[in-house]
């Protein structure tokens, strides 16, 4: 592996970003935080590509929406995002714990008393925090499949300071994962996975996401037909200053057919529905900062 | 960590509270929330931590982020409204200097720790100190450094009150937490 150039450290996606974060949380008294996150939100809007990702992305959410109205929907994203891994790096350095409301909890603990289960999420609020809390309060084993991070150094770093407990893999190593993911759900764990978007060379299944042609990992569905298992959507939202909602949906219950095809179609279209739900409801959360449809890179 | 669950009053406790005029508010309508409250969730886990209240850290970032815009905007020769614009984002960086300045010292001296106590402490004092100093002055931001000077008096009350009241404080804390 080639070392990466020392100015790549401040590359968006460097770990000169993470240090900093950690320097806040273990420096920052929590009454000045809301100045300090402000004005940090406000700096990261000179972060372009992420910036004209997120407006064309709230574009497509909320049809016609100008530009400049999505301009401040952005900063309002940003400094959702800001909070939101603030809470993650103040869990993990100092065992801090936001207030956490469930919707959906009879979902909830239907999947922690089942023999293995999927749990389908996006990239909102806090996945990770709410992770470590299944992780914290779950009898079952919980296992994030996630894409590693791009920065070698940055890597480390969150390899270094992966929570106790949480068992965490990187969708790189396609086959070897899929065969070692269903031995997890046989042995009655949880796997969570994000079902939003395609990120680097996985498989994946099309979908119409409001109204637009795009792709969702197809993965998790695949897992939940090799498994027999049911896939939970669970969504973790933002409410505001240390306070997080965890809502869990209705499985998706994949009946195995003679068309594997329409299986999928049916499971892609009830996630996609849920995914869209919540998108609607909670936009400043989706934090996606990449153009999620094709037509939009292009 | 301690956490309270399926209790939304909790969200009262005074121990979720940092100072002295937020836990006497907190305490106040904690004894006034023993009716049902509506749209309660699910589930719902409170952890008990000093920080934990969002009312009470934003009300202290705006107030400290005005008074210390106030006395920039006073300080800066220039016209007043060019002064409030030119104010607002250097009050920012000068409320990040402690952290900045003092955070590697304190890494240096304490190693690599929290320090959120300490840092606190100093950048409070110091906002005493200047607000101190403007108190004395003849200009007009003199009035927001009474005002900073109001709320510390009302907090110090606050605190008094709370210490004579401490063992109801605490008999109601336990009936909600237990």
């Amino acid at each position: 592996m080639t070392q990466p150039s020392w100015w790549q450290r401040f590359d968006v996606r460097g770990v000169f970003w993470r240090h900093l974060l950690r320097f806040g949380i273990l420096n920052v008294p929590p009454w000045i935080e809301p100045v300090v996150m402000a004005s940090w939100s406000l700096f990261f809007m000179f972060w372009g590509p992420a910036r004209r990702a997120v407006i064309r992305n709230l574009g497509v959410i909320k049809p016609g929406s100008f530009a400049t109205v999505n301009f401040f929907r952005c900063y309002r994203l940003f400094w959702n995002y800001a909070w939101t891994i603030a809470d993650n790096v103040r869990f993990k350095e100092r065992r801090i714990i936001p207030d956490w409301e469930f919707t959906g909890w009879d979902h909830f603990q239907e999947m922690q008393q089942r023999d293995g289960a999927i749990l389908l999420t996006a990239h909102m609020g806090s996945y990770d925090l709410g992770a470590h809390l299944f992780s914290e309060t779950s009898s079952r084993r919980i296992v994030m499949v996630r894409a590693p991070e791009t920065n070698p150094e940055t890597r480390a770093f969150e390899q270094d300071r992966a929570a106790e407990g949480l068992r965490i893999e990187f969708n790189t190593r396609s086959t070897d994962l899929a065969i070692d993911l269903l031995s997890i759900i046989r042995d009655g764990n949880i796997v969570a996975i994000q079902g939003d978007r395609v990120t680097g060379e996985i498989g994946f299944l099309p979908a119409t996401v409001f109204g637009r042609a795009t792709r969702v990992p197809a993965g998790p569905f695949a897992l939940a037909l090799a498994a027999r298992v049911p896939i939970y959507p669970v969504f973790v939202v933002r409410l505001g200053r240390r306070r997080y909602r965890l809502m869990t949906a209705r499985p998706i219950e994949l009946v195995r057919s003679r068309d594997r095809d329409d299986d999928f179609r049916r499971a892609v279209e009830q996630w996609v529905g849920e995914l869209e739900h919540v998108i609607r409801e909670c936009w400043s959360q989706w934090f996606t900062f990449e153009p999620y449809w094709p037509e939009l890179v292009a | 960590m301690n956490v309270v669950v399926n209790r939304p009053e909790a969200r009262w406790l005074p121990s979720r509270h940092r100072f002295a005029l937020a836990q006497l508010v907190a305490f106040a309508r904690l004894r006034q929330s023993d009716q049902q409250i509506e749209n309660a969730p699910d589930h719902l886990i409170l952890p008990i931590d000093r920080d934990q209240s969002a009312a009470e850290v934003y009300a202290v970032a705006v107030w400290v982020f005005v008074t210390v815009a106030a006395y920039l905007t006073a300080l800066l020769p220039m016209p007043l409204p060019l002064a409030i614009i030119a104010a607002i984002p250097l009050a920012s960086v000068i409320l990040h200097l402690p952290i900045v300045l003092g955070g590697p010292i304190l890494r240096l001296i304490l190693g690599d720790n929290d320090h959120i106590k300490i840092v606190s402490v100093a950048t409070m004092s110091l906002l005493i100190v200047w607000s101190f100093y403007i108190a004395h002055g003849d200009s007009w931001a003199r009035f927001a450094a009474w005002f900073f000077f109001a709320v510390l008096a009302c907090n110090a009350i606050a605190a008094v009150i709370l210490w004579l009241m401490r063992g109801v404080v605490r008999a109601e804390e336990s009936r909600c937490a237990r």
